[in-house]
């Protein structure tokens, strides 16, 4: 060996060392790149999850990952949740704390694990357990590990893969490894990922690897698209499954619908007495919808929702003897009761499965997997569908609210599942139409009769709260809740039309002291009694993603105040008009002798719009904001 | 059974006999009013009849009606040599609309710990339904009954009555047995529903003695005492196996307390908590009496209990340990610190902003002082009692402090009660001054408590005294002075101005919590929004990072007037909007977290180009007995316009009957604060 060689070597050894010893505390702050710590809260270091699927009922699922929190807006990231039930197992969890420098500080010890229970508020009984943990580390920045391995004995869901897991929170490095048998159809699908898995064969295995490096952080911004479209997410999904003892295929929507119908199956069986019941009501009537809604209010009467979800119970509804006896079930099992009674009937109808939540946009059409929180009942007629939400014993039937409307749902029959949408209130359906007439006197009291029609989702809070509470609640609710320094109500009422768009016509009278502001010999007044936008944008210079506006409606207001004699304006606002992609706005306040009417329209629209239209945005609803709050100024003539 | 939280037991020799008297005395001075003293309810006999409820006067506002809520509690021997408690109680309930289902949601909580659990038996619910003038009923099936293990101490037993509809009967009753033999269960007689009858009756044996306390608004209409004679067997087994028992002989004294027509709980703003005004009973063990030996007392007095809680490995035994393990860590904190002062500081500093605080209601230990040191985090008691070893390890005069917080309601103010108090605090000593300490929240500064704090009496707790503190709303003032100054622009109808406020220390907690929240920047990208009429400049908010002291907030801005007539509220969007008091009635007290002392100083140089046309009267309100004063004060020259408004409420605490005073106070500010200058163009 020359002493050339030998030099090498020693370097060689030498940077062999260095790098090691700078390995020795990979989580070291000073080694994130700095364009990742720019509006980051919280930086992700590493990720790796590995998903087995060991056969078609059984799988394995490993997760580790650091996270280096660099000021208090990050510490929610830093807590710990694992989820468990009888078909999904913990085999163990593993936590380490670490400093700025990347120095250990201190691990997780079992007896800092808290176990849960999992049932929320909003049911009775739920077998999920969790287990928590947290450092509780207030010296920033800090950085936590944890990694955790679960069993799973069903493979109804695979795991997704959102490396960037929320707002101002970027991603140094995650990967994901999925592993199945050779022949196993694996299905999967990105958003806003570049390139392709790399896809390795593993004994008698396939393994598919997705990975992401230095993903900068994003900052939240009004009426984004949801957030899945803003960053790189891989949904993942099986084609053949298993679920205790059924077994079942994802690879479309109608295999998937005909696992949903095989959990389903046969337990639409009605007790005699309820049978008797269904031909009791509905035979009398010839009209289908009639026979749908005589039943559906007897379900409305008879039954209410209660959840309790155990094991697979979680996807399989209780039959209908269980609901028939007991009064209650969850969605599902409320849905399969209301399909069993109209089966009853000679009526069919589908079961059918909903991503639900107010106004969501976020479910992936193209991807058959179980994205679905939520069961309603879909009846098509002749000419028109119905559509049934079975869970609330106050709707009328026939209409969804926005908890389940303008979406892709999944009807289930024998044959399988198929995606349909259902309804969408617009423009012409979500309506508030305002009529008032009013009084001011001299020492600035307002009297007002108020008539509001609200129709469709403007009805949705109104309807509720109206079923919700007594009357004299009611009043109570009035009397505190609207937007007026100090008033007093001293009428009100309700009146609710069932159309096949609901609408529901509110009267309240009201009267307001020191509404009119009296200086000296002037009299200041808002012509806007309560309708007034409360939305303010900020302007934004830099906005990043498109806007989205989830749901449309209209408001139509007539006002007509009284003055006292005498008055005379000294300054009205002018009259406005506004037309803009994101809707309409109108205003306009004359004065007629003893009076003053003031009339306004708006109308906002729905839609997916570019980032450059925000300036346009702002200045459309600063401008309303700024309107419905503009003052007339009347001045006595002495 | 919720034992909310644990039980400590007190082997305290001296007998506060007078006072139990006292308190039984009172308890029995009740009329009767009502004929009727029995209730003729028998679990599983309904007839038709049974849901009619005409003849009762009910709220119409009200869901559901417990018809009868019937609960009883007495003492059995049991197998380890000494009583268990047993709890009965026996509920019927008319639902009569939708929005009443969750009355048929029942949930018992019980304890468990490593030695002992609480068991439930003898559960039993129906659901009855009127259907064609016959009355259908349909039982609880046993596997409908669900048990949810929440904790390490509590496993909820959940249910849910099966055929409910509007208008159905419920009627469930369950036995809780438990060996926590202090814990008589209280009693509520009011609740989320209206109750028709609310009735309890506690056997006692002779051997044990029970303080009773009662609150609420209602009077009872039974409250009745008895004595029956009784015989306990207790049992006892061996280590071998062998087993022995004894009779015990007692003179049991039996309490009833029946209260009629109850009416819903209503929750009102401005109250420190609900739970000051439920009516109900509750009862604290004084004495055990083994016959031949000598009285055990429990109740004890606030010496003793001082005497306890400091001995207490879950309280104050560790504060005086060399705690050793701290030795390195405290060195660093206070190195180069000069005195006493500068010492505690910055342990208090240290501590506050190391820790996190999981739980703010608690009055022992969750773990070993070393642990919570080591794990940084614990409840409140845990942090603010490692402070106060802390301060103790450099021989700094230090002491922890309990108290009960706002949210959990007012401690006993006679009775060495320890289970009302549910916070702990530390009381320092420099230069004869007393700071009081927390930890607890990262952004109160040193000597402040959080405004939850202010209810009353605390205690601080020494080895042989726990001296009475006061800590009142009434003795604290939230107070803020807002100054802005406009000056004329030489362009005609230009003003720019000046804005500076120094907050109140309460409003400057919550901002620093906002500003972490949102971050500096874009809290000022907010407020620039709000007001962006003013084109707002040079924002910036002074002791942000001092928790010490008030936050300073303060702009520039610009405003432009080109109309004839030009109109301004010289509040500048300060004013008062809105009554705090927009309900027209009141049921309980209003109670405020402090008092109130708001100036607003404001001044103006008339704009180049126009001149004063009107402005607002002066005026001057108090209410009686100067509980509140509001001031409006203003005044005009040729060139500019000063205004003054002062509001203070001079109590946190208002009666029922000062309501409407309060209301109307109020109201006069708010008419008052939308009051406008009027400037015209010169001609």
């Amino acid at each position: 060996m020359s002493w050339f060689q030998k030099a090498i070597i020693i370097v060689l050894f030498l940077t062999l060392n260095l790098s090691l010893w700078a390995g020795e505390e990979p989580y070291a702050v000073s080694k994130i790149p700095a364009e990742l710590l720019k509006n980051a809260d919280v930086v992700k270091r590493m990720e790796d999850i590995r998903f087995e699927l060991v056969d078609i009922g059984k799988a394995r699922h490993y997760v580790k990952y650091a996270i280096t929190v660099l000021n208090e807006k990050g510490d929610e990231h830093a807590s710990f949740e694992a989820y468990y039930d009888k078909l999904q197992s913990i085999e163990s969890i593993e936590g380490t704390l670490y400093d700025a420098n990347g120095k250990k500080v201190r691990s997780l010890k079992k007896s800092d694990l808290r176990d849960l229970s999992g049932t929320g508020g909003s049911s009775l009984m739920v077998d999920t357990r969790i287990k928590s943990h947290n450092f509780y580390c207030r010296l920033y920045p800090y950085t936590v590990e944890y990694e955790i391995e679960y069993r799973y004995n069903y493979t109804m869901f695979f795991p997704g893969w959102t490396p960037v897991e929320d707002y101002n929170y970027s991603v140094e490095q995650s990967r994901i490894t999925v592993v199945c048998p050779a022949d196993y159809v694996l299905r999967y699908k990105t958003l806003n990922y570049q390139g392709q898995p790399l896809i390795q064969a593993e004994k008698s295995n396939k393994s598919y690897t997705w990975e992401v490096k230095n993903i900068v952080a994003i900052e939240n911004e009004y009426a984004t698209p949801p957030f899945s479209e803003l960053t790189s997410v891989l949904y993942l999904g099986p084609s053949a499954f298993k679920v205790e003892d059924y077994e079942g295929n994802m690879s479309s929507w109608q295999d998937f619908g005909k696992f949903v119908y095989a959990l389903k199956q046969g337990r639409d069986e009605l007790p005699d007495n309820i049978k008797q019941k269904v031909h009791e009501l509905a035979d009398p009537m010839m009209d289908p919808r009639d026979k749908i809604r005589v039943l559906y209010k007897f379900l409305q009467n008879n039954t209410r929702y209660i959840s309790i979800q155990l094991g697979i119970g979680g996807w399989q509804p209780y039959d209908a003897k269980y609901v028939a006896t007991k009064g209650y079930g969850d969605c599902k099992a409320l849905a399969n009761y209301m399909y069993s009674l109209l089966k009853e009937a000679g009526i069919k109808s589908y079961y059918t499965l909903a991503k639900a939540g107010d106004f969501r946009t976020d479910f992936i059409s193209d991807f058959p997997s179980s994205q679905f929180n939520h069961v309603i009942l879909c009846a098509p007629l002749q000419q028109d569908t119905v559509w049934l939400e079975c869970t609330s014993q106050n709707l009328q039937a026939g209409y969804l609210s926005g908890f389940t409307s303008d979406r892709p749902v999944l009807l289930i029959d024998e044959n399988g599942g198929i995606l349909v949408r259902t309804p969408k209130y617009g423009l012409n359906e979500n309506l508030q139409v305002r009529r008032i007439k009013a009084t001011v006197d001299n020492s600035g009291l307002l009297s007002a009769d108020i008539n509001t029609t609200y129709k469709g989702i403007q009805q949705d809070d109104i309807f509720d709260r109206i079923h919700i509470l007594a009357k004299d609640k009611l009043m109570e609710y009035l009397k505190k809740e609207i937007d007026l320094p100090q008033y007093d109500v001293s009428n009100f009422s309700y009146t609710e039309q069932k159309d096949r768009i609901p609408s529901i016509d509110e009267n309240i009278e009201i009267t307001a002291i020191n509404y009119a502001a009296i200086t000296g010999r002037r009299l200041f007044l808002t012509p806007n009694i309560i309708s007034k936008s409360y939305y303010k944008p900020n302007p934004d210079e830099t906005r990043k993603y498109p806007i989205q506006i989830r749901y449309e409606f209209q408001d139509l207001d007539s006002t007509e105040i009284k003055i006292p004699a005498g008055y005379v304006p000294e300054t009205l606002p002018p009259e406005l008009k506004l037309e803009s992609k994101f809707g309409k706005y109108t205003e306009s306040v004359k004065f007629l002798s003893d009076k003053i009417v003031y009339y306004r329209k708006m109308e906002r629209y729905s839609g997916k719009f570019p980032a450059t239209d925000y300036p346009e945005l702002v200045k459309f609803y600063n401008q309303i904001y700024k309107a419905d709050r503009s003052k007339i100024v009347l001045v006595k003539n002495e | 059974m919720v034992l909310i939280n644990r039980i400590k037991i007190f082997n305290i020799t001296m007998k506060p006999r007078t006072l139990i008297l006292a308190a039984v005395l009172m308890m029995t001075s009740q009329n009767y009013l009502f004929s009727q003293d029995k209730l003729n309810i028998k679990f599983g006999k309904i007839s038709a009849a049974d849901f009619d409820l005409s003849k009762y006067q009910i709220d119409s506002g009200a869901n559901a009606v417990v018809i009868a809520d019937i609960g009883s509690s007495y003492f059995e021997g049991n197998s380890k040599g000494w009583f268990s408690l047993v709890h009965k109680k026996q509920t019927r309930v008319k639902i009569l609309n939708k929005n009443g289902f969750d009355a048929a949601d029942v949930y018992v909580i019980l304890y468990y710990d490593k030695d002992s659990r609480e068991d439930i038996s003898n559960l039993k619910a129906v659901t009855y339904n009127l259907e064609n003038g016959n009355v259908v009923s349909t039982p609880l099936e046993k596997k409908s009954v669900f048990q949810d293990k929440l904790d390490r101490n509590h496993i909820a037993v959940k249910f849910t009555l099966p055929a409910i509809k509007e208008g159905s009967l419920i009627e469930y009753t369950y036995t809780v047995r438990s060996e926590f033999y202090f814990n008589l269960q209280p009693w509520s007689f009011q609740g989320k529903y209206p109750v028709l009858w609310s009735e309890y009756e506690v056997s006692i044996p002779s051997i044990f003695d029970f303080v009773f306390l009662s609150q609420g608004f209602q009077k009872f209409d039974i409250s009745e005492t008895s004595n029956r004679a009784n015989n306990y067997m207790i049992r006892e087994s061996g280590g071998t196996g062998a087993s022995s028992a004894f009779t015990f002989s007692s003179n049991d004294g039996i309490h009833r307390w029946v209260m009629k027509n109850v009416p819903a709980l209503k929750e009102e703003s401005f109250t420190s908590t609900i739970r000051n005004h439920i009516d109900k009973v509750e009862f604290q063990l004084a004495t055990v009496m083994i016959p031949q030996q000598a009285p055990e007392d429990y109740l004890g007095n606030w010496t003793k209990l001082s005497e306890k809680l400091m001995k207490d490995e879950d309280f104050g035994e560790s504060l005086d340990k060399d705690n050793n393990w701290m030795n390195d860590d405290v060195k660093i904190i206070l190195q180069g610190a000069s005195n006493d002062l500068e010492k505690m500081y910055r342990i208090y500093a240290w501590v506050r902003d190391h820790f996190t605080c999981t739980d703010h209601s608690a009055r022992y230990l969750s773990n070993p002082l070393k642990t919570v040191f080591k794990n940084k985090n614990g409840n409140v008691a845990d942090i603010n009692l490692l402070l106060t070893a802390m301060l103790r390890h450099e021989n700094l005069q230090a002491y922890p402090v309990i108290l009960s917080t706002r949210h959990n309601g007012y401690a006993h103010p006679v009775y060495p009660l320890i289970n009302r108090y549910n916070y702990v605090i530390c009381q320092v000593v420099a230069d004869n001054r007393n700071y009081y300490l927390d930890a607890t929240d990262p952004d109160l500064g040193f000597g402040h408590l959080p405004s939850d704090c202010y209810n009353g009496q605390a205690r601080v707790i020494t080895p042989t005294l726990a001296a009475a503190v006061d800590f009142i709303p009434d003795s604290i003032t939230e107070s803020k002075v807002t100054s802005v100054f406009l000056f004329k622009e030489k362009s005609p109808g230009e003003l720019s101005g000046k804005f500076s406020s120094t907050l109140g220390y309460y409003e400057s907690l919550n901002l620093r919590d906002k500003v972490k929240e949102k971050g500096e920047q874009q809290y000022f990208k907010d407020l620039a929004a709000t007001n962006s009429e003013l084109e707002l400049s040079n924002i910036k908010l002074d002791s942000l990072k001092i928790p010490e002291i008030p936050i300073q907030e303060s702009y520039e801005f610009k405003m432009k007037n080109e109309g004839e007539v030009a109109y301004l509220n010289p509040m500048m969007g300060e004013g008062y909007k809105e009554n705090w008091f927009k309900a027209v009635d009141r049921l309980y007290p209003v109670e405020m977290p402090y008092t109130i002392d708001e100036t607003f100083i404001f001044s103006m140089e008339i704009p180049e180009g126009y001149e004063v046309e009107e402005i607002p009267k002066s005026a001057r309100v108090s209410m009686t007995e100067g509980k509140g004063l509001f001031e409006y004060l203003i005044a005009k020259d040729d060139q500019n316009i000063r205004l003054r408004s002062r509001l203070q409420l001079k109590k946190a605490t208002f009666s029922r009957d000062d309501y409407q005073e309060l209301r109307e106070f109020f109201s006069y500010v708010v008419k008052k604060h939308q009051e406008q200058i009027v400037l015209k163009k010169k001609k």
